[in-house]
């Protein structure tokens, strides 16, 4: 651990900005926030999560990051702004729950583990959305303010995600956590995961239409590593027809060559040992 | 001369459309209204040039998209050895025809004529 912290010891100039930010937040929110365990926990994370990224690039750190923001700015408390920073740690790094417990405390460890199991509620199968909100009574409220603010900035950063994926999130996002944002009474985090969650539909509204659903069902002919690259090409191509039989056209000459496409793309790339 | 692609017809019909100013990115409805063809016929031929390294694509800035409430688009633009392969390949192409049709028209003397 401690060699991992001391490759840490420079860490890019942002990120110092960054956790400045959030210190500015405390200030008006959480006058008495105890600054050095949040740093602590930040730096930490960040450590562990190092090498890590987003899908938009960014260094992985940025998102815990920016979720302990949105809970500074709802006034969350100590344990949760560190279980936050920490929240991705233990399920996508090898950093150890006795290792968190050890030096965060077991409250922390608690909402770290809690809200991992939500996850994993949320994941196994297709629950129906009474099931995951029976299951969301029964987690705390600080576990569910947790994950709410972590599907807000994972909502903020949806474009980075294959559409289909974002068409999901947003459903889920409408069904499930603005409803547990409206029952905790937090206004704002309902007020923009919500109105997220509608732009994010209403700019795939093509993946659900009939020549959408056309060229994803055909499109399943393509190799999973590129398919879903082609997928949103072709559907940012159908939003730009205003017309449905132009749509329906595209959609019906485009999946006409889609053998073929995919037949190219599994091939060994002959080309470049020729030339080369 | 072997080509990286086989250069059949539609394949010229795309690069020519794409060679008329190389530096601009363009998605793949804009290349198949210029080059004529069926986008059926555009995406493989696509695949097939980014895979030999003649074309490249990739995503435009999403905050574009976001702002303009559609989904990001995919430009695709020749790469600088990928131009360059592709006009001499047309260039070569055009001058074999041109032989071919000189040589039916003026030097062919008449069915037979050759052998004789």
């Amino acid at each position: 651990m401690t060699s991992r912290l001391q490759i840490q010891s420079q860490p890019p100039a942002c990120h110092d900005d960054a956790l400045a930010g959030l210190r500015e937040i405390l200030r008006v929110t959480r006058p008495d926030a105890d600054v050095e365990r949040i740093q602590r926990a930040y730096d930490v994370a960040a450590s562990w999560h190092q090498g890590q990224t987003r899908r938009s690039g960014d260094p992985y750190i940025t998102h815990p990051l920016a979720v302990a923001t949105i809970l500074a700015e709802i006034g969350a408390d100590d344990e949760m702004l560190c279980a936050a920073l920490l929240h991705d740690t233990i399920e996508d790094t090898p950093y150890t729950l006795a290792a968190l417990s050890c030096e965060f405390g077991a409250g922390v460890a608690a909402l770290v583990t809690g809200t991992a199991a939500l996850d994993q509620i949320k994941g196994r199968g297709r629950r129906t959305v009474a099931q995951v909100m029976a299951a969301a009574k029964c987690a705390g409220t600080r576990v569910l303010a947790i994950k709410l603010a972590d599907r807000l900035h994972n909502m903020r950063t949806v474009q980075f995600i294959p559409q289909v994926k974002q068409l999901r999130k947003a459903r889920e996002s409408l069904d499930i956590f603005v409803r547990i944002a409206a029952q905790l009474g937090m206004d704002t985090i309902e007020v923009e995961l919500e109105a997220l969650a509608y732009a994010t539909m209403k700019r795939n509204r093509h993946a659900r239409s009939t020549s959408g659903r056309l060229l994803l069902a055909v499109a399943a002919l393509i190799s999973a590593a590129t398919r879903t690259r082609w997928c949103e090409e072709w559907l940012g191509e159908l939003h730009t027809l205003p017309a449905r039989r132009d749509r329906v056209r595209f959609a019906i000459h485009t999946a006409s060559g889609i053998p073929r496409l995919a037949f190219t793309v599994r091939m060994p790339a002959w080309g470049h040992r020729r030339s080369g | 001369m072997k080509y990286a692609i086989k250069m059949t017809g539609p394949v010229q019909q795309v690069l020519r459309a794409m060679l008329e100013d190389a530096a601009v990115p363009r998605y793949g409805l804009e290349i198949s209204k210029q080059a004529g063809l069926e986008t059926g016929t555009l995406y493989p031929i696509m695949a097939r040039l980014e895979r030999v390294g003649w074309v490249e694509s990739s995503w435009e800035d999403p905050d574009l998209s976001i702002s303009d409430g559609r989904p990001r688009r995919r430009y695709y633009q020749l790469t600088k050895d990928g131009a360059e392969q592709a006009r001499l390949a047309l260039a070569e192409i055009s001058f074999r025809r041109e032989k071919r049709r000189s040589s039916l028209t003026s030097a062919r003397p008449g069915p037979l004529g050759a052998w004789l």
